[in-house]
């Protein structure tokens, strides 16, 4: 029997030679597995030109991991009738390899022998690379987008999905093999729902830009119906002449409940603001007032002292509206006393508290905008004296205080570093200290920085430190301030230290 | 007038200053007058026996801060009355724990003032007062529940914190509170806080 590659060998066209080069062609006798081969086949296959050839001589040469399933390839082949069709690795040094293709079929005899099995081999190594090339890059892009927080959908110009990315399917709830196919439509509320199409329409008519290249906040709708807001930005590509929009999306649910629970702590600290300084003006009153009044109450008793003694008739009378009038002036202290206790004593709600989260709250509250100023932030928080007992409110109230005036004090100089540390102190106290590198105090602390009404700023009450000093004390802390070695202010404050035991307690 | 009579005035308010010279100059004191205790200080050296009775919350060295120099300076001190606004209890019971005679709540009767003024220049040296012994005795008569309560008090608490601290009803703290306040023979918290340092409450 004679073997049929003839015809490639003969052609001597320059394609035709060329497609020789590609192709060639082989039996098998499966009686004894020799093999015939063109001489293409031989170079393709890897074995020498002069040599007698069989099956186990080109099985040897296939590379390891592509061995076994082309044998089993070609037994099916010879012993069930399938068609020969398999893809593999020749090796053709040691870390060489070359793709090709092998493609056949068997023939039987009247009684249904199989008498051979021909066929063609294939040079698809270029081609095979190529493919491989570009599975790997699309595995790459794949993974990246897999990874990427930001959901990634692309649609085609009529609003159908083309890629529908991981973060997607999580963030829409959809799997990726159930949109594909559909109208983004169904990734909106209305009235996107039913405008979509049109929007799509009016921009390949028109090529206004709404939204791409601009990028928005937009409401999106999950598959369970659930309405969120995301924001969206929308790129265009064309690909074979048809355009392709590509939308990344980031969800904003967390973010704007961030955001909710940020308002809610600063409304609080508004509303303990005010509160405490109404308190503390009443307790500045109570103090101013008292001195005056005392003074009052003073002369009165020593002027009714010097008319013990007195022969004038209206003496008596004197007396008694000099006892009267010293009366008055104590109601008056005690009014604004009743006053000052009303707001400020019954307001306080002390509870076990975690330091670490008032002063992150705190740090979230009073430092927005501090990132965009290049000030650098710095914890060194013992975690060994973590719990205090306190007014999580008050307390975030006076950190606040601090931070902010640790930003005015920073914002013309050139470091700006705010550091909040915490160490156990004697008592069983926890010293805060709110250092930053401002201009600090100059020579002295001055003596009246926690008076009600100090203040070194061109708008403010001075009321801030005050408060805070009020806050520490009824705490049962202290707080004082002094000067650190970056030039800067440094404000310290007391609070108690709590134990797990009260934590528990206060479980119950 | 005998130069143990006399009074050592340090208030940083003007009329304060001039109201008490007024005040104690027609109960029969001597009285001489400083703005402030780093002038009192300046002059200490050259002073003579009697009484301070000083402000406590001032710009500069407050009341407190001048007890603790006084108290470094040795032991033979002149003694110290110290002044007080009100609700500064928690100042109060610190400048009795450093040695403090006695502190006034701001405004005083004079009665009062004249018979603090009084006990001090007799004392004029530090001999402990001579009712501490009674005072033990009153706090010893408190059950643990009313000692409880009167700590609260004169730590400043409200009613409504010392029931939470104790898990007890606010009504029952007031019960506790008047047992407390009889049994001490207190009129009002700040003789309360008085009779509580004298009986040793604060020493732990």
């Amino acid at each position: 029997m004679t073997h049929a590659d003839l015809p490639f060998r003969t052609e001597t066209p320059p394609a035709a030679a060329a497609a020789a080069q590609r192709v060639g062609t082989w039996r098998i006798d499966p009686a004894t597995d020799r093999m015939t081969c063109s001489e293409t086949a031989r170079a393709l296959l890897g074995v020498p030109p002069d040599r007698p050839v069989d099956l186990e001589l080109v099985l040897s040469g296939i590379d390891d991991a592509d061995r076994g399933p082309t044998a089993q390839a070609i037994r099916r082949c010879i012993a069930g009738g399938d068609h020969c069709d398999v893809q593999f690795r020749v090796r053709r040094q040691p870390d060489v390899t070359h793709w090709v293709h092998m493609l056949g079929a068997r023939n039987i005899d009247a009684a249904g022998t199989p008498y051979s099995l021909d066929g063609f081999v294939l040079d698809i190594d270029e081609d095979k690379r190529l493919q491989l090339a570009l599975k790997l890059r699309e595995n790459h892009f794949r993974s990246i987008l897999d990874t990427a927080p930001e959901a990634m959908i692309v649609i085609d110009e009529r609003g159908i999905i083309q890629f529908f990315s991981r973060a997607a399917e999580r963030q829409f709830g959809y799997p990726a093999a159930e949109v594909v196919g559909t109208n983004i439509r169904v990734l909106m509320p209305e009235p996107d729902r039913g405008n979509h199409d049109a929007y799509l329409a009016r921009y390949l008519a028109t090529g206004d830009r709404h939204i791409i290249g601009i990028g928005r906040v937009v409401t999106a709708r999950r598959k369970d119906g659930e309405l969120f807001p995301m924001h969206l930005t929308i790129g265009e590509m064309q690909s074979e002449g048809r355009p392709y929009f590509t939308g990344f999306m980031r969800d904003l649910t967390e973010q704007q409940q961030t955001q909710a629970r940020l308002h809610e702590l600063q409304s609080e600290l508004v509303h303990v603001s005010r509160l405490s300084a109404m308190g503390e003006m009443a307790s500045a009153l109570a103090h101013e007032l008292n001195q005056p009044l005392s003074a009052i109450s003073n002369y009165m008793k020593g002027s009714r002292r010097l008319l013990a003694g007195s022969i004038d008739p209206n003496a008596a009378r004197i007396e008694a509206a000099l006892d009267r009038a010293s009366e008055q002036a104590i109601r008056a202290g005690q009014i604004i006393r009743r006053l000052r206790n009303f707001v400020l004593r019954e307001a306080s709600e002390k509870r076990v508290e975690s330091l670490a989260r008032l002063v992150e709250e705190a740090a979230a509250l009073g430092l927005s905008g501090a990132g965009e100023q290049g000030v650098a932030l710095r914890f060194h928080l013992d975690p060994a004296c973590d719990l205090v007992h306190a007014d999580r409110v008050q307390v975030q109230q006076i950190l606040v205080n601090l931070f902010r005036n640790a930003l005015e004090a920073m914002s013309l100089t050139e470091r700006r570093e705010l550091t909040v540390s915490s160490a156990r102190s004697a008592d069983d106290m926890v010293e805060i200290a709110v250092a930053d590198t401002g201009h600090g105090f100059g020579a002295d602390v001055p003596v009246k920085l926690f008076q009600p009404f100090y203040t070194t700023k061109d708008s403010g009450m001075g009321i801030g430190l005050s408060i805070s000093r009020t806050i520490v004390e009824t705490h049962g802390g202290r707080m004082w301030a002094g000067g650190n070695d970056a030039g800067g202010a440094t404000f310290f404050f007391t609070l108690p230290a709590a134990t797990i035991r009260e934590t528990v307690n206060v479980a119950e | 007038m005998s130069q143990s009579s006399l009074v050592y005035v340090i208030d940083d308010d003007p009329a304060m200053r001039d109201s008490l010279d007024f005040l104690l100059g027609a109960a029969g004191f001597a009285v001489r007058l400083f703005e402030n205790a780093e002038a009192f200080l300046g002059a200490l050296p050259g002073l003579g026996a009697g009484c301070v009775l000083t402000d406590v919350r001032m710009p500069g060295t407050d009341g407190i801060e001048l007890l603790r120099l006084l108290n470094a300076a040795g032991p033979n001190r002149l003694p110290v009355i110290v002044m007080t606004g009100h609700g500064d209890i928690p100042l109060a019971v610190e400048a009795m724990k450093l040695g403090a005679l006695d502190f006034l709540e701001k405004p005083f009767e004079d009665e009062r003032l004249v018979a603090v003024i009084e006990t001090a220049l007799k004392r004029n040296g530090g001999d402990p007062a001579p009712d501490h012994d009674d005072m033990r005795a009153r706090l010893a008569s408190l059950s643990q529940r009313e000692l409880q309560v009167m700590k609260g008090l004169v730590t400043g608490q409200s009613n409504k914190l010392i029931a939470r601290d104790y898990d007890i009803s606010p009504r029952t703290v007031e019960v506790y509170r008047a047992n407390v306040m009889t049994k001490m023979q207190a009129g009002n918290i700040t003789d309360l806080v008085r009779f509580a340092m004298r009986a040793g409450l604060f020493d732990d």
